[in-house]
């Protein structure tokens, strides 16, 4: 077997005898598959909600849930896979290369012909196939659970939808499995390596998002978009950080794929971006010199 | 001396010569401090909005003017005391952990277990130690951000408002002793000391981020941008008595948020601030009157868990570290 297959098999192995991987792991499945049934009770209660405003003669507005697809119940999905499944990947992906480095390993690997890319190509093949599985799991039992609470298994266009909110979620989790991957890499210290990705991704999940928008944090917790401020700065200022806000592009095209109502738009750009950071940070973290991976941690 | 607060002098020497210490308080200052210029820059978008508004009632000759948005400086804080919710939480348990971890990593562990130290001086003291410095960052955050709000939001502040501001900062120190001492306990009671990490990240994604989460995205006014009841058109009166039909769902919703202590510290900051529209220019007094449980279950948890981290950070269990 070749470097690559080797590599990516042992990646997949140390995750499943990881005890911590495994507490994220059952978080974040148990969130996603909570969320189905969060959104569906929230849905009915509001709609209630809607039907005692108009039998009380408040209001002649039509019900803006009116004829939302089954889809709707999805939603709390988006932001538990930005804030559960970004982290988990963050841990998979430090874990992935500094556990090398730590029990040194990594010396031994590479007193073997192995390419560094290779090598490195692999553990990233293996955490992809996890990340793969985890979403799997987690979205088919929503999938079982939306078709429950709709009476009827969803039809070819919306498992579709489902499909594509699980692809373009396993292409976010591979960016931070990528950064976590980096850290572990270049860091001296183990608390810096599961740190910095942990700034980082605050600093795009939330400071990010709200420099171009005015969005307050605790509000970008909600799948449903805050009202942005538009005009002078803010035109300005979001054009730049808007593309770098890669949580946010994640929750648009999500939205727009699990066909919210309170979201309008094409997704395509989005998507492109999410990919261009994919690529960007797999061609960053394959050409981490030989020296660098032999590194010793300094604590 | 007491050993106590020797390791708490150590403690502050440590941190003070702490890169990553000074990097995470750094970029808590540098969020909190755009937060407020983003306020100001949104409110000066909405004066614009406004006067434009104005000029066209007035060049199409209506002499009726809608009501001017005001300014209530204190509200710009809101999104600085978000940012220390989340990322000084985040922020207080990788400073409770690293006390620990670091006397492992650099082996001066077992040099500190072989002096006559007393049973609770070495986890007394790094609370201790920890309390002190939050009590500086606090400070140091609270003397940028109001000068943020008079330099950069160019809002006049009154004495009360610094009282106000005052009172925002203590219940902020309380609020991240309590997650630091809870990573403390965490650690030393962790075999790995990665574990004591991630297993304490856990407890802040579930308490600060999940749970909060979960309720605010349960409330029915959350359903839509801008409010479900701002696009139906309903008053806040007529609001609240079709929500009375609801109470047990809001129960539930309300339920969940306040077992979240970061909830406590939101309403308790928001309340005092001013920040929420309810609590907005209402003396201290009426404000302390409809929070002050708030502040008790706050304070409680803190002690417990402190309690927790000196009574759990033991010889043995600190000693039992594999790595």
């Amino acid at each position: 077997m070749n470097t690559f297959l080797v590599s990516a098999r042992h990646e997949m192995l140390n995750t499943r005898r990881a005890r911590t991987a495994h507490i994220l792991l059952i978080v974040f499945i148990g969130m996603v598959i909570a969320s189905s049934v969060i959104g569906w009770v929230t849905n009915e209660t509001v709609t209630g909600v809607y039907e005692k405003v108009v039998a009380d003669g408040l209001t002649t507005a039509p019900n803006p849930f009116a004829g939302v697809s089954p889809l709707y119940y999805a939603r709390n999905a988006v932001i538990y896979v930005l804030l559960i499944g970004s982290l988990m990947a963050i841990v998979l992906g430090v874990q992935a290369t500094l556990r090398d480095r730590k029990a040194a390993t990594v010396d031994l690997v590479l007193s073997r012909p192995v390419a560094t890319p290779a090598r490195l190509l692999g553990q990233l093949a293996g955490l992809s196939v996890v990340l793969a599985a985890v979403i799997t799991i987690s979205f088919s039992v929503s999938w079982l659970i939306i078709s429950i609470i709709n009476g009827a298994p969803l039809g070819w266009d919306d498992t579709g939808r489902v499909i594509a909110f699980g692809l373009l979620s396993w292409v976010l989790l591979t960016i931070f499995a990528l950064l976590g991957m980096l850290t572990g890499l270049r860091s001296k210290q183990e608390t810096t390596a599961l740190l910095v990705p942990f700034v980082i991704w605050s600093a795009v999940a939330f400071v990010l998002p709200q420099i171009g928008t005015a969005a307050r944090p605790v509000s970008l917790l909600n799948p449903v978009p805050a009202v942005a401020s538009t005009g002078g700065y803010f035109d300005v200022v979001s054009a730049f950080t808007g593309p770098l806000s890669v949580t946010e592009q994640f929750k648009f095209a999500s939205s727009i794929i699990l066909h919210d109502p309170n979201v309008t738009g094409e997704a395509t750009v989005s998507i492109l971006i999410l990919l261009a950071f994919l690529i960007v940070m797999s061609v960053v973290v394959v050409l981490t010199p030989r020296n660098r991976m032999r590194s010793g941690l300094h604590e | 001396m007491s050993s106590t607060w020797v390791i708490a002098g150590k403690e502050l020497l440590d941190l003070r010569r702490d890169r990553l210490f000074a990097v995470l308080i750094g970029f808590l200052a540098i969020a909190t401090l755009i937060s407020v210029g983003v306020a100001a820059a949104s409110f000066g978008t909405e004066l614009d909005a406004y006067n434009l508004y104005v000029q066209q009632l007035a060049a199409s000759g209506s002499t009726t003017a809608p009501a001017a948005p005001q300014l209530f400086p204190l509200q710009l804080l809101r999104g600085g005391v978000e940012y220390l919710e989340i990322l000084g939480a985040l922020f207080a348990i990788v400073l409770g952990y690293g006390t620990v971890a670091k006397e492992k990593y650099r082996g001066t562990l077992q040099l500190l277990l072989s002096r006559p130290v007393g049973r609770f001086a070495i986890p007394a003291g790094k609370v201790l130690g920890l309390a002190v410095v939050w009590l500086v960052v606090v400070a140091v955050l609270t003397l940028l951000t109001t000068l943020a709000i008079l330099v950069i939001g160019s809002a006049p502040l009154q004495g009360i408002d610094l009282v106000r501001i005052l009172i925002g900062a203590v219940v902020a120190w309380v609020y991240l002793v309590f997650w630091s001492s809870l990573a403390i306990g965490i650690t030393a009671l962790s075999p790995r000391l990665s574990t004591g990490l991630i297993v304490s990240i856990v407890v802040w994604l579930a308490f600060v981020l999940i749970i909060p989460q979960i309720g605010d995205t349960m409330d029915p006014d959350n359903q839509v941008p801008g409010g479900l009841f701002a696009a139906l058109q309903i008053q806040k009166p007529d609001e609240l008595k079709v929500l009375a039909n609801f109470a047990a769902f809001d129960g539930i919703r309300n339920g969940l948020e306040v077992s979240s202590i970061t909830k406590h510290f939101e309403r308790l900051s928001f309340a005092f601030l001013g920040i929420k529209d309810k609590y907005n220019q209402l003396p201290l007094g009426l404000v302390w009157a409809d929070m002050w449980g708030y502040a008790i279950t706050l304070a409680a948890a803190a002690f417990a868990s402190v309690t927790f981290a000196v009574g759990v950070t033991t010889r043995r269990n600190l000693q039992r570290k594999i790595s």
